[in-house]
């Protein structure tokens, strides 16, 4: 299995422990991951609401990277895959918009000719890798770590762009982390928004949501885990930003799932992870 | 004046079906921000838009308060979609240079480092002590090539690229 990896700007420098832990279950389970050489921001989940074309246009030049190496995209961000899958299955569907788009990107030298998939790691995981080969490669599965999943809004909303799971009762993330012999547990609210896009907008109200969720997890959950940057970082930010930091553990998926595969606490980066993530290791069989 | 600013709205991409809302109200009780923010309500929105109230639409920070979830998107019976009506609105603030200053510095910067905040020399040195690989290098000339292109931003106020 053979991948263009687009990691996105937040990640690439801000999350080393979300790229590293990538990059290592990835090698641990024999999936190639090549990086995109000229890849840029995937022009914000903002881009759209702005102008059409430059949104596609933006989108599309990282696409046709991929497009170029003959390999599908996998994303670790749910911005950048809302965005990507968004402007590809645009593109591929209407004609007089690629052509509008393709115009604007003969000056880059690229065309999109609509040949590859993006797919969320999560996706990847669930529909090629397939969970069941996720299960027979963990070699120290958890043992009573019980965790709340949270899905972001991007990986499946908006469902007729995304297509992937029910928006309301989505499965992946919960069937990977009971893979690993984590417990996913039930919890109110578990599909609201983190609020990570008004960070920049009204701060105050991002640690607002965030905190919310964070202090409902950890009645029924050792830790919280998340798949995308901005919720990850809106949620251990949101902690850190309370006089009464709960001290949640907040944990990237491929995190769980490294450890689970055998791989070192640095091999998944979780020393670099603010709030101390300990519980994981002590919660796992030998 | 409100019917030809809703009118505007009307013929701006994503508000085609603002007039089939009921204000029913599914889209405010589900709303992440409405919960925390008073004047933040997509119910109210799509009613100031029927209504074609430019000035409360327009004025501070209210339509860049959408943390585009897509909730009300997806449990709108009445498939108005508040989200792309906030979308249309946001369009219709740039054409009239109105754009929220963190998202207008978040455009500006895309055609200078490629990504929204500089990954260099000191990033990528800080990446390779932590076991990663270089950041795939941009190519800036062709993002500017493409944002000169559509002029987005000269819509914004960014100046000439």
């Amino acid at each position: 299995m053979k991948y263009a990896l687009f990691v996105g700007c937040t990640t690439l420098s801000r999350l080393p422990g979300y790229e590293k832990s990538t990059r290592s279950i990835a090698k641990k389970l024999g999936i190639e991951f090549i990086d995109m050489p000229g890849s840029s921001c995937c022009g914000t989940t903002y881009m759209d609401g702005l102008e059409e074309i430059t949104a596609l246009a933006l989108a599309a030049r990282n696409i046709c990277i991929a497009e170029e190496l003959g390999l599908n995209i996998v994303t670790i961000c749910n911005g950048c895959t809302e965005v990507l899958t968004k402007a590809n299955k645009s593109l591929k569907d209407n004609a007089e918009l690629r052509s509008k788009v393709n115009e604007v990107l003969l000056e880059t030298g690229h065309q999109f000719k609509g040949t590859v998939e993006v797919k969320h790691i999560v996706r990847m995981l669930k529909e090629d890798y397939g969970i069941n080969n996720l299960r027979k490669a963990v070699v120290k599965p958890y043992n009573g770590l019980r965790v709340g999943t949270h899905y972001g809004c991007h990986l499946l909303r908006p469902s007729d762009v995304m297509q992937f799971e029910d928006p309301n009762t989505p499965t992946a993330v919960d069937e990977i982390v009971e893979s690993t012999g984590a417990i996913s547990v039930v919890y109110p609210e578990k599909m609201e928004c983190c609020g990570g896009p008004v960070m920049g907008i009204r701060e105050a109200v991002t640690w607002s949501i965030g905190l919310s969720k964070v202090e409902t997890v950890k009645k029924y959950a050792d830790a919280l885990i998340t798949s995308c940057p901005f919720c990850y970082i809106t949620y251990e930010r949101s902690q850190m930003m309370t006089e009464n930091n709960p001290n949640l553990p907040i944990v990237h998926l491929p995190q769980l799932i490294g450890l689970a595969l055998g791989l070192t606490i640095d091999e998944v980066g979780l020393p670099l992870n603010k709030i101390d993530t300990g519980v994981l290791a002590m919660k796992q069989r030998e | 004046m409100g019917k030809d600013f809703r009118n505007l709205i009307l013929n701006t991409p994503g508000a085609e079906k603002l007039m089939h809302c009921y204000q029913c109200g599914t889209c405010s009780s589900d709303c992440p921000v409405a919960k925390r923010v008073p004047e933040f309500r997509p119910r109210n929105i799509a009613r100031l838009a029927i209504y074609g109230q430019r000035d409360r639409l327009l004025s501070g920070d209210l339509i860049w308060l959408c943390a585009g979830c897509y909730t009300c998107y997806e449990r709108c019976p009445q498939q108005v979609h508040v989200s792309d009506i906030i979308s249309t609105l946001r369009k219709i603030a740039l054409l009239e240079g109105k754009i929220h200053p963190t998202i207008k510095n978040i455009v500006k910067v895309l055609p200078i480092y490629g990504y929204i905040n500089e990954i260099g020399e000191f990033e990528n040195e800080m990446r390779e002590e932590d076991g990663l690989p270089q950041a795939p290098q941009p190519s800036t000339n062709e993002i500017a090539a493409i944002m000169k292109s559509t002029g987005i931003l000269q819509k914004i106020g960014g100046g000439e690229y």
